[in-house]
């Protein structure tokens, strides 16, 4: 079973709908369950409890746990100077703290079986430092940051951990980003297009699966950074 | 009578969780180590190194499984209360045994 954060939406979603096509069990787990096409678990990533409730139901039923795809997330585009303190908070709490603990907590699940494949979510605005993004891009560097120790923590457990960065990609958190705005932060990635939902997918199922064998500790652009 | 029956079996209990811990830990190190009551399990003087203390925290709470209780080593509660759990093999036994009260 792959266990993907952030799965009612957005590229969570797209990932998750992914996996389901391709055969794999998925559990999704986000605030909002409603409606979607898969099994899904109502949890707010930060409430460590709430995470760790799940944790421990999936343990009881014995869950054969392989994945774990940290793509809750949310996004603010404002200077820092005009960023209200509870919006840095949120920020903060969600991307970052709520990352740590779903692999702290959902790691010990594969950790037994010696086994497992872990993807936490960051964002290309970490290595182009982009403007209006300082906030964000602190919380997601702090995602690469835990993401590249945890790898060594875990690699004695044979699970791999990593980040995939996207840029910009039309989803729900681009909403309110002009298009001149994605045009500009497109134009410094390595390949200058705009990528699709789909390349993250494909990406995602390459590092769950066995031919990212040797991969563990890495940040993955999407696009190139 | 009641109370010295009850205290026995409490004691009983606790020597029980005790051969529980130093069970689990000759099982993850293929019986290598011989664990003694007061062994730590953190610190300079560890005898088990952090990758081989999570197995054993791991198998602890599937023995808890077994016996029908919750063990639970990430709790706020249980990583403070007096330093560490971690201490020694004791200090990991009597939380193991504290739990296994709790849940009754």
């Amino acid at each position: 079973m792959i266990l993907i954060t952030g799965a009612s939406r957005g590229l969570g979603r797209a990932v998750a709908e992914r996996l389901v096509e391709s055969g794999e069990d998925v559990l999704g787990i986000s605030r909002e369950t409603e409606g979607l096409p898969f099994e899904a678990v109502a949890c707010d990533v930060s409430d460590y409890n709430a995470v760790k409730k799940i944790a421990q139901d999936l343990r009881k039923q014995k869950k054969e746990i392989t994945g774990v795809i940290n793509a809750a997330g949310i996004a603010s585009m404002n200077l820092a100077v005009t960023t209200p303190p509870s919006m840095t908070q949120k920020l903060i709490q969600t991307n970052l703290v709520g990352t740590i603990h779903c692999c702290q907590l959902f790691a010990p699940l594969m950790i037994r079986r010696k086994v497992g494949s872990i993807i936490n979510f960051s964002t290309i605005a970490v290595a182009l430092g982009l403007k209006g993004e300082s906030i964000y891009a602190a919380s997601k560097a702090g995602v690469e940051g835990f993401s590249r120790a945890f790898a060594r923590e875990m690699a004695d457990f044979y699970i791999r951990v990593n980040c995939v960065a996207p840029g910009p990609i039309k989803t729900d958190l681009l909403k309110g980003v002009s298009d001149e705005q994605i045009e500009a932060i497109v134009s410094q990635q390595v390949m200058p297009k705009i990528f699709q939902p789909g390349d993250v997918c494909d990406l995602c199922e390459f590092l769950l699966s066995p031919q990212s064998k040797s991969v563990s500790g890495q940040v993955l652009h999407v696009g190139g950074a | 009578m009641t109370h010295v029956a009850g205290l026995i079996l409490l004691i009983m209990n606790l020597e029980e969780s005790k051969s529980i811990v130093r069970a689990c830990i000759s099982e993850i190190t293929d019986g290598e180590v011989d664990p003694t009551d007061d062994m730590n399990l953190i610190g300079k003087e560890a005898s088990l190194d952090s990758m081989k203390l999570v197995e054993l925290c791991l198998a602890l709470e599937d023995k808890a499984g077994d016996l029908d209780f919750e063990f639970d080593w990430t709790s706020e509660a249980a990583m403070s209360r007096s330093r560490s759990l971690f201490r020694t093999v004791n200090s990991l036994a009597e939380e193991f045994h504290a739990q296994s009260q709790s849940k009754e």
